[in-house]
């Protein structure tokens, strides 16, 4: 199955690269675009579109201005940064009780590709996390290590009723669709580039994470012709 | 009505006084407008420069000598130069509206190939008399691109743009080459995969150039919808390539239990979207 599988995924690529007219391979540019990431939106906080202009009467003002304005665009994206990382730690952190469960029998029969969807959404997850903390420790802060506390405590109530893999997968759904709708909600309002294309970069797995819950558990992958921000989580 | 002849003299030398601010502070914003004015049909579009422009441009308005404010305090918001002013600096630059636009239109040029490229696959009797699911999904999926079209060239329009009524430029002549091969599910599968992952990551590359709030929002609310369409195909696609079609199916629902392993991996192979197949903002704008 596997060699099948790559076999897709190699004529994939090869269909890729024909529509892309020979620019460089998926992989290879996701390779090198990780670290830059880190790098770029980590500076973005200290960045800002709006530089003041170098020259005219009133440069001093302006900087002045324009600094405060960059400070509060920073603290902004900062903010939204340290709520992704709190979401994306909650994530790393059930899933990691998830797999927890389906060790010790809790969950009855795993399936093996559910057991699969949760390594691999636990991985995403912790890369995502990385890329935020990445972020916040650039801009001087203190990487976050604990979930929102108030979700944290749903996420618990609702994980101790859990007796299989059904309802395990609801609540996976319910967190992606969660983390999903917040990056759709703060997208928006964000002010750095880099910080909007992280935050771009990340939307989109959370809702194909969505997608495959639903799928497992009998519903249309693409219910809305939409996306929305009804589960979006405001701090 | 009686008119204040020192009052005016007044207002006279204070419009004179933002004249000479505003030729001085726009100086070095215009020679980047005119090279952006130039670049917008059919060229690539330096975005640096278009947001150097638009943070000249905010900045004129913080210092509040060219802002709406400033021109109402000093009472010419009801004057001709006044008026001027405030029609320059209530929106944003007519270049970043281009871009805003150009983006916009790509978006529809890409939905419309979609539209047509499902429209066609429908077409096709493997597809329509095939697996239930795949049909339902490719009359969904068109569907849902329609939506978005639509929601695409009402904003174009809304920021005084045009309607894209063409599919994309660049990859239409490859879906017609294609056409002819198109012999079984599979094929037509990993031709609308891509259409779908050209369309994410056109939009995951190109929100972040959006002045306008309204369009980031419209963007961002399809891009995820398009990912998931994009997933969907993964994984139907390796199920077929693995022999598996029966698995493919939501009514009844999967039996999960009899999935591979893989089917839990194949949909999302990376943690974060990449964009190297990103069209750019002028690729699909109406020249």
């Amino acid at each position: 199955m596997s060699e099948r599988f790559q076999q897709q995924s190699d004529e994939n690529e090869s269909l890729l690269a024909r529509l892309a007219g020979g620019r460089l391979s998926r992989r290879n540019l996701l390779i090198g675009s990780g670290a830059a990431s880190l790098a770029l939106v980590a500076a973005a906080c200290g960045d800002d579109d709006d530089e003041p202009a170098s020259s005219g009467s009133s440069t001093t003002e302006r900087e002045t201005t324009s600094t405060t304005e960059a400070e509060g665009n920073a603290a902004g994206d900062l903010a939204v940064a340290q709520t992704a990382a709190g979401l994306e730690v909650l994530a790393v952190g059930t899933y990691g009780a998830a797999l927890e469960a389906a060790q010790s029998g809790a969950l009855g029969e795993v399936p093996p590709a559910v057991a699969e969807y949760v390594t691999t959404a636990q991985a995403h997850h912790q890369a995502h996390l990385d890329a935020w903390n990445g972020v916040i420790t650039g801009a001087g802060e203190a990487e976050v290590t604990e979930p929102p506390a108030d979700l944290k405590a749903t996420v618990d109530e609702q994980f101790a009723g859990v007796t299989d893999v059904a309802g395990a997968a609801e609540l996976a759904l319910l967190l992606e669709q969660t983390a999903a709708d917040t990056y759709l909600a703060v997208i928006p309002t964000l002010e750095g580039t880099d910080a909007i294309k992280l935050a771009s970069t990340i939307q989109p797995i959370d809702m194909q994470h969505a997608a495959v819950l639903r799928y497992v558990l009998g519903q249309y992958p693409v219910p809305n012709v939409f996306a929305n921000t009804d589960n979006a989580y405001s701090g | 009505m009686s008119i204040d002849d020192r009052q005016l003299k007044e207002l006279i030398v204070e419009s004179q006084d933002l004249q000479a601010d505003a030729l001085r502070d726009t100086r070095k914003s215009l020679p980047d407008l005119r090279d952006i004015g130039r670049a917008r049909r059919g060229r690539p579009v330096d975005q640096d420069k278009v947001r150097a422009f638009n943070a000249d441009r905010r900045a004129l308005i913080r210092r509040g000598g060219l802002g709406l404010g400033g021109v109402a305090a000093a009472g010419l918001l009801g004057t001709s130069f006044g008026g001027a002013i405030a029609s320059i600096v209530a929106k944003p630059a007519s270049a970043q509206e281009d871009v805003d636009v150009q983006i916009l239109q790509t978006a529809v040029s890409l939905e419309l190939l979609a539209i047509a490229t499902y429209g066609a696959a429908l077409g096709l009797p493997f597809i329509a008399d095939g697996n239930a699911t795949v049909k339902t999904f490719a009359e969904t999926t068109m569907m849902q691109h329609d939506e978005h079209q639509m929601a695409f060239n009402a904003q174009a329009e809304a920021l005084g743009g045009e309607r894209q009524t063409e599919t994309n430029p660049k990859y239409t002549p490859v879906v017609e080459e294609m056409k002819p091969s198109l012999t079984d599910p599979a094929k037509v599968v990993e031709l609308a995969a891509t259409l779908e992952q050209v369309a994410t990551q056109t939009y995951v590359n190109n929100i972040a150039m959006f002045e306008d709030t309204r369009s980031k929002e419209i963007m961002a609310s399809v891009m995820g919808v398009e990912a998931q369409h994009l997933a969907t195909l993964r994984a139907v696609g390796a199920l077929l390539a693995g022999g598996a079609p029966q698995l493919i199916t939501v009514d009844p629902p999967v039996d999960v239990a009899a999935l591979p392993a893989a089917a839990g991996s194949v949909a999302f192979p990376e943690p974060f979207e990449g964009t190297e197949n990103a069209s750019p903002p002028e690729e699909g704008a109406v020249s």
